[in-house]
């Protein structure tokens, strides 16, 4: 754009490198309407603002028949793909297509009209037919005396943000139609298990099956907010699983950090977790009226070998029988030994203290 | 328990909709076990026709029922009745605004269909005592 530049402008000390970005527009628009000359510096700056900005703008004037736009800067051409001769005299509407909405257009028609200030997005199109998302302001501009002017319009094409907006709310969706159908299916394999148990006469083998099922499905639930990362918060998987123990939430206190893991150290962990609850509510903690656990989970420090580490804490445990709470079948310590893992339990007079561990396997953090 | 309805001494006839059979099975047993009626339906149109044809005393809706459908206006039904259901949901979230506002209880799913069926026959244990 090596235009010439009129040499009105006042003298700024600006170098010619800067004078050759001037829009040669934004000049004529000026000569053609000299009241409105910004004087000195600032109007200098301004011609250089709108020469140089990337956001499209244009002026229209309002008091010609069909509001024709009458200033388009650089910006404005670029985004348009227009020349200024083919922008110049004509209304805005001719960046409008087949897909642009018209209640959108009625909206932009009536601001124009009551001289209000919008902004709307609106498929608009270019010369060579692509259409693109544009953010559109518009709004009024008065002279000194309160007198309308122009109206000014300014052009952002937003195309990547709505797409990005569009694949975010398409994955949202997505997760959310996923953990409706896992929590469905999870619910129809619970069906299954507990009518075969009751025609069989063995509801009370059908019911622990069931309650490690749908102990796995909670602990399985938080993964899908996370599917892409491919690891599991340890919290949220381990208050998935225990939330059924503890439905006023007063009975179980966690304690721990955004922990992570893989999803089969995390249903390995869920299924004990389950295990020792559904001991304490038998025997444990949580068959007293003010017995609480307190469960934490940290990250073992040994660099070689990285472990989740949870403390299962028993308070207020009715006293007696207390080596009645390991688990007659012994199911817990075998599945921890299976994943290469373990458990250490302890008694004292307030209930059960065991340690779990588990190795954290690469790549979670 | 409260499977007995005072008045006539028959078991409670409980209305269960799921377009899932298999659920449906689960359900009917369980409501079974707790000495009611199970009236089972698959989807809007055998509950509306269950709804017109018996007296009810408490429902288990699933709220998606496919394509697209909600149990909405069996729920709807049921509230001008002044009959306790209790809304079965996989997806409390998504769940349409119209139907939450009817004010049945939510039970998640999976919840055990035992538990599903005691919240279902709460309200009438209070009713009846």
């Amino acid at each position: 754009m090596n235009r010439n530049f009129p040499n009105s402008v006042p003298e700024t000390g600006l170098n010619d490198q800067a004078h050759t970005a001037f829009d040669t527009t934004a000049a004529r628009a000026r000569a053609e309407h000299p009241e409105d000359t910004f004087a000195g510096a600032s109007g200098v700056l301004f011609e250089q603002a709108m020469a140089q900005t990337r956001m499209a703008i244009c002026l229209c004037d309002p008091h010609q028949s069909d509001v024709p736009i009458v200033f388009a800067n650089k910006a404005f051409r670029q985004l348009t793909g227009y020349d200024d001769h083919e922008i110049v005299g004509r209304n805005c509407r001719f960046l409008q297509g087949p897909r642009s909405d018209r209640g959108t257009l009625d909206r932009i028609r009536k601001a124009i009209a009551e001289e209000d200030v919008l902004v709307v997005e609106v498929m608009n199109y270019r010369k060579d037919g692509t259409a693109f998302w544009n953010a559109l302001h518009l709004g009024p501009i008065y002279d000194a005396d309160g007198k309308l002017v122009y109206i000014l319009g300014s052009q952002w094409d937003v195309s990547d943000v709505r797409a990005a907006r569009a694949d975010e709310r398409h994955a949202r969706d997505l997760a959310r139609e996923l953990s409706h159908r896992m929590k469905n299916m999870f619910a129809v394999i619970g069906g299954i298990v507990n009518f075969t148990g009751r025609v069989r006469g063995i509801e009370t083998e059908a019911r622990e099956i069931n309650e490690r099922i749908q102990a796995l499905g909670r602990a399985y639930e938080t993964t899908l907010d996370d599917s892409h990362r491919g690891t599991v918060e340890v919290g949220q998987a381990i208050r998935a699983v225990l939330a059924p123990y503890d439905p006023d939430g007063t009975r179980i206190r966690f304690e721990g950090n955004g922990l992570r893991s893989d999803f089969a150290s995390v249903s390995v962990l869920g299924l004990s977790l389950h295990e020792l609850a559904v001991n304490a509510l038998k025997h444990g903690a949580l068959s007293s009226n003010d017995g609480h656990i307190s469960v934490a989970w940290r990250r073992n420090g040994a660099a070689d070998g990285p472990a989740i580490c949870i403390d299962w804490t028993e308070h207020g445990s009715l006293p007696g029988a207390p080596a009645m709470g390991s688990g007659s079948d012994g199911i817990v310590d075998r599945m921890l030994n299976m994943a290469r893992g373990g458990i250490v339990r302890e008694w004292d007079s307030d209930g059960l203290k065991a340690k779990l561990n588990i190795p954290l396997r690469d790549h979670a953090e | 328990m409260t499977g007995i309805l005072p008045s006539t001494g028959e078991p409670c006839r409980v209305l269960v909709l799921d377009d899932e059979p298999l659920i449906l099975l689960d359900l009917e047993f369980a409501v079974e076990d707790a000495g009611c009626k199970p009236l089972t339906a698959l989807d809007l149109v055998e509950a509306l026709a269950i709804v017109q044809n018996n007296a009810i005393s408490a429902a288990i809706l699933d709220v998606s029922l496919g394509q697209g459908q909600t149990c909405e206006q069996v729920a709807r039904t049921l509230a001008g009745m002044g009959i306790p259901y209790v809304l079965h949901t996989g997806d409390l979230d998504r769940m349409d605004e119209a139907v939450r506002s009817l004010g049945g209880t939510l039970v998640p799913k999976p919840t055990p269909a035992a538990v599903v069926v005691a919240r279902a026959l709460e309200p009438l244990a209070i009713r009846l005592d």
